[in-house]
């Protein structure tokens, strides 16, 4: 962070709650139109049922699933992140933590309706929830995909404690500085917090457990997601190496995605005081080593299966790379494995537009290889008899992209209502960084 | 509002400096109100719950477990249908459900924790003082009820310049 006054940092982030763009406009329109187009897509499905997609047999998990699986992916690493940079006592934290973390709220909670327009009579998801039916049946606790339920809406919960928690300084702040409707708002939310010396060093006592929670709990909710797939018998999915691909996946999508979301907040609110060139260097080399690592689980994937010499796993991993889907192999091999590799070079990492090309070709090609793990398997099972193709409809594709309007909506109302930066632990790093500076001043 | 002094700073080493020489001259009740977890908050003397947090967080995360166990066992007792081929009371399969209810109930105990604690410790400070902090104001506060006159006349020679009126 460059030198900047404590007050004006609450000035700066008060005024990208206040102050409306056109480009702010710009976004929530185009996400508005996605939404509009996916709910009428959706309803069409609720009406006429998941014939208006491309799902058939064999393959019954297509691109709502996928989307499902790349938004849980998302959400990982937004908490992840942030969490990590707190326990590291990073000052990059400050400026990118709290977008982070709200990343991960919303992907997370875009991800869980896919499985809800999937089951297709969504108006029965009730069933999901541990409580016994008509026939007096309890859920099967024995079910990866009941663990499913329980690992996302834990995930869900503690991610947005996480995010509330963080905010409560903020919150407090702001109850006494903003006017109109807000105050009131505000001085609900914080919960009467008011920063006397008990109430911090509770605060910061409370907030490294919470943390603490988070971190396993991040990790453990995309394994339970891989174990959906890797607790089956099929070829290209039964893999003991699952659980740490998904998580690595995961780790690199969902930076893809913040780069993306805090280029847009800076370029859009003039935020470039606190969200440095620092900042986008360090998450390019995570973007990297995460590239590097991916690299290294598709080669292995691709080593086990031929090492193994399982036919049905071998012709899955043959057709993958040569069959109908081939061009979108090697265009997922492209933008994660091949693409990402500019970011040795610290020009490419300090080259914004770079960084952000690259951020979009990792965030469409992780969309793609999820639907290619998930779709080859399924097309290309044990009985050839019953192998086949699938294509996503248009219905089904539009529903996919009303997710991607959904979570950017509310991001967009979210950045209106709360601050995107954390201004207490801003306040905070920019007093340490002038203490730094010159310490004799705040040496006493 | 008890008889004490309050003093306004907008630099956080000043508020910093003025709690250390109230320190060095024997005031140790002093109390401080801040935007943000400057160094000056962690100089004060502290008597309040924090170090219970750990505590309730972990006896909120075995009540998890605890109803994670009951849910899953009762529930599967109650069908008694072997479903997958795994035994009724299958615990591998059973653990990841209870780790995830064990860290909801941590994370959710620590919370609830967080909020019932800072209620309780922020009532030792007057409201009305509590409400002067902002970005640009760190407020000390020095309870003068029952302090010896020297101790008084020490207090109010560091906080002079800074000292403000506020109406209870």
């Amino acid at each position: 962070m460059s030198e900047v006054s404590l007050a004006q940092i609450e000035k700066d982030t008060v005024a990208t709650m206040s102050e409306t763009t056109w480009r702010y406009w710009l976004a929530l329109g185009i996400a508005l139109s996605l939404v509009a187009l996916g709910g009428w897509a959706w309803s069409v499905a609720l009406r006429q049922g998941l014939g208006i997609t491309g799902l058939n047999e064999p393959v019954m998990w297509g691109a709502l699933i996928t989307t499902f699986v790349f938004f849980i992916g998302v959400s990982h690493s937004g908490t992840l992140v942030s969490a990590i940079l707190f326990f590291t006592r990073s000052p990059l934290r400050a400026a990118i933590g709290r977008s982070a973390e709200a990343m991960t709220v919303f992907t997370i909670m875009t991800a869980g309706l896919y499985p809800i327009v999937h089951i297709g009579r969504s108006w029965l998801f009730f069933f999901v929830l541990p409580y016994p039916n008509q026939r007096q049946l309890w859920m099967n606790f024995r079910s990866p995909l009941t663990w499913d339920v329980f690992a996302i809406t834990s995930y869900v919960t503690v991610s947005m404690l996480f995010l509330y928690m963080g905010m409560l300084p903020d919150l407090a702040l702001l109850a006494r500085q903003v006017k109109s409707w807000r105050r009131p708002l505000y001085r609900v939310l914080s919960l009467g917090f008011s920063g006397t010396d008990g109430e911090w060093r509770i605060f910061e006592k409370a907030y490294p457990i919470f943390a603490g929670v988070v971190i396993p709990l991040a990790v453990s909710v995309h394994s339970v997601v891989s174990w959906d797939f890797a607790m089956t018998v099929m070829p290209g999915w039964h893999s003991a190496i699952f659980a740490p691909y998904f998580v690595a996946g995961a780790i690199f999508s969902g930076i893809a995605v913040a780069v993306l979301l805090l280029s847009g907040l800076r370029r859009g609110y003039h935020l470039e005081r606190y969200i440095t060139p620092k900042h986008f260097d360090m998450l390019a080399k995570l973007l990297l080593a995460m590239s590097l690592v991916m690299t290294f689980v598709y080669a292995t994937e691709f080593f086990m299966a031929f090492y193994r010499g399982s036919k049905a796993e071998m012709e899955v991993f043959r057709w993958r790379a040569t069959g109908t889907y081939a061009p979108v192999f090697w265009g997922v091999v492209i933008s994660n494995s091949v693409a990402p590799l500019a970011l040795f070079w610290s020009r490419a990492r300090n080259h914004l537009p770079t960084l952000i090309t690259i951020s979009v070709l990792v965030t469409v090609g992780m969309w793609f290889e999820r639907f290619l793990f998930i779709v080859t398997t399924l097309a290309r099972s044990f009985v050839s008899q019953n192998w086949g193709n699938y294509i996503p409809s248009w219905k089904e594709s539009f529903i996919c992209l009303g997710g991607f309007g959904w979570f950017l909506m509310l991001f967009l109302i979210f950045i209106k209502l709360f601050p995107c930066m954390a201004i207490s632990e801003s306040m905070q790093s920019q007093h340490a960084v002038d203490a730094a500076v010159t310490p004799e001043a705040s040496h006493a | 509002m008890p008889e004490e002094l309050v003093a306004v700073y907008a630099d956080p080493d000043e508020a910093l400096r003025a709690v250390l020489s109230l320190r060095d001259r024997g005031v140790s009740n002093a109390q401080v109100s801040s935007p943000a977890a400057f160094p000056v908050v962690h100089e004060v003397e502290h008597t309040g719950h924090s170090r219970a947090l750990g505590w309730v967080a972990l006896v909120g995360g075995l009540t998890g477990l605890a109803c994670a166990t009951a849910l899953e066992v009762g529930t599967s007792k109650a069908l008694g249908l072997i479903v997958g081929g795994k035994p009724i009371v299958a615990w591998t399969a059973f653990g990841v459900v209870m780790f995830e209810l064990t860290m909801l109930f941590a994370g959710a105990s620590n919370f609830l924790a967080l909020a019932i604690f800072s209620a309780h410790s922020r009532r030792k400070v007057a409201k009305a003082v509590r409400d002067l902090v902002s970005s640009e104001r760190i407020v000390v506060t020095v309870s003068l009820a029952g302090m010896d006159p020297k101790l008084r006349d020490a207090a109010r020679g560091v906080l002079g310049g800074a000292l403000a009126e506020v109406t209870p």
